[in-house]
């Protein structure tokens, strides 16, 4: 019986303090949750229908976008530069997505006969294989920071590939800006590299750009 | 016997009530007016969707989430943000409070490198008076 009493004194307790809680104003809180969901696709670009590209030459003035292959050499008065770009709209990619990963992939057919440090650039105003006839067309040009570098290696018909994705996400969200890249050689002497074109016969030798991507 | 039965109920009564007009009294909203236990809770006025963009390094690790479009009338409340891997799984998270006029949030720092490869989703949670 004494226990009974107890507990009840207890229980009138505790429906009390639970109905002070009650008068709070919790309601008057807002809270909204919500997700979103992420759409992982990939897309492979090669060839001449969606690369343009071609190679600067200072030494020798001349349009050289129908080439086979393209060049890269150091040295003031014979620099070559090459610059590569992908038409991106065949991928489908919306401005709301962006790039996880984004792989460019070149063939170099003749290495040069020691190691080289290639520079990528992101290039920021437009060009065409006419505008580059004259080096001056390529100096001209207003360019990123380097996004990447990478070593030729000395073996002929090796494929070296590099991320360029920070420039791919830029260019994704920005469709007007896709001017593509830069290829140079900032080191000394005369060593030139070749890098196979988007018209070279053989497929494996072409510039490649492959994406990884969100929408 | 009896009466040291009474008295201590009537003690442990007490106690309970002051320990929960103590807990009351702590609670951040203290002055705000009755409203029942079922009522809905709302999200802030115009909010009924968010989505986000990020950005990555050339690396491919998520460096910024922007989160866009949100309403006015939730500045002020908190937004958090989830960046959601496979399984549902946590990768990271973040969260700011919404400013004035409200529109875009951008979050930098999210306790982990995040892999845009493996970034699949968000959650967002928006809470406030």
């Amino acid at each position: 019986m004494r226990r009974l009493v107890v507990l009840l004194a207890i229980s009138g307790a505790a429906c009390t303090s639970s109905a002070f809680a009650a008068t709070l104003g919790i309601a008057s809180w807002h809270l909204w949750t919500g997700s979103q969901t992420l759409t992982k696709s990939s897309c492979t670009l090669t060839g001449t229908s969606v690369t343009t590209d071609t190679y600067a030459d200072e030494a020798h003035a001349g349009d050289n976008s129908s080439a086979n292959t393209m060049k890269v050499a150091p040295g003031a008065g014979s620099q070559q530069w090459t610059f590569v770009r992908f038409d991106l709209s065949s991928c489908n990619i919306p401005s709301t997505g962006g790039a996880d990963t984004a792989t460019l992939s070149l063939r170099i057919t003749n290495a040069p006969s020691t190691d080289r440090t290639l520079t990528v650039t992101p290039v920021l105003s437009t060009w065409t294989g006419a505008s580059l006839a004259n080096f001056s067309g390529a100096t001209s040009l207003t360019y990123g920071s380097a996004t990447t570098t990478f070593t030729t290696g000395t073996s002929n018909n090796v494929t070296k590939s590099f991320p360029v994705t920070i420039d791919v996400d830029a260019l994704i969200k920005s469709s007007t800006a896709n001017y593509g890249w830069r290829i140079t050689d900032g080191g000394s002497g005369t060593a030139t590299t070749t890098i196979g074109s988007a018209n070279n016969a053989t497929a494996a030798n072409r510039p490649q750009l492959q994406i990884s991507y969100e929408n | 016997m009896t009466v040291l039965a009474k008295l201590l109920g009537l003690g442990l009564a007490v106690a309970a009530i002051s320990a929960a007009w103590a807990a009351a009294a702590s609670l951040p909203f203290g002055s705000n007016k009755l409203s029942s236990g079922s009522a809905a809770v709302t999200a802030c006025t115009g909010l009924s969707s968010l989505s986000a963009t990020r950005s990555v390094n050339n690396a491919g690790n998520v460096t910024q989430v922007s989160v866009g479009t949100i309403p006015a009338a939730c500045a002020g409340e908190t937004l958090s943000i989830t960046l959601v891997g496979s399984g549902n799984a946590s990768l990271g998270s973040s969260s700011g409070t919404v400013p004035a006029g409200g529109g875009a949030m951008s979050f930098s720092s999210f306790g982990a490198t995040v892999a845009a490869t493996s970034l699949l989703g968000y959650r967002f949670a928006v809470v406030g008076a």
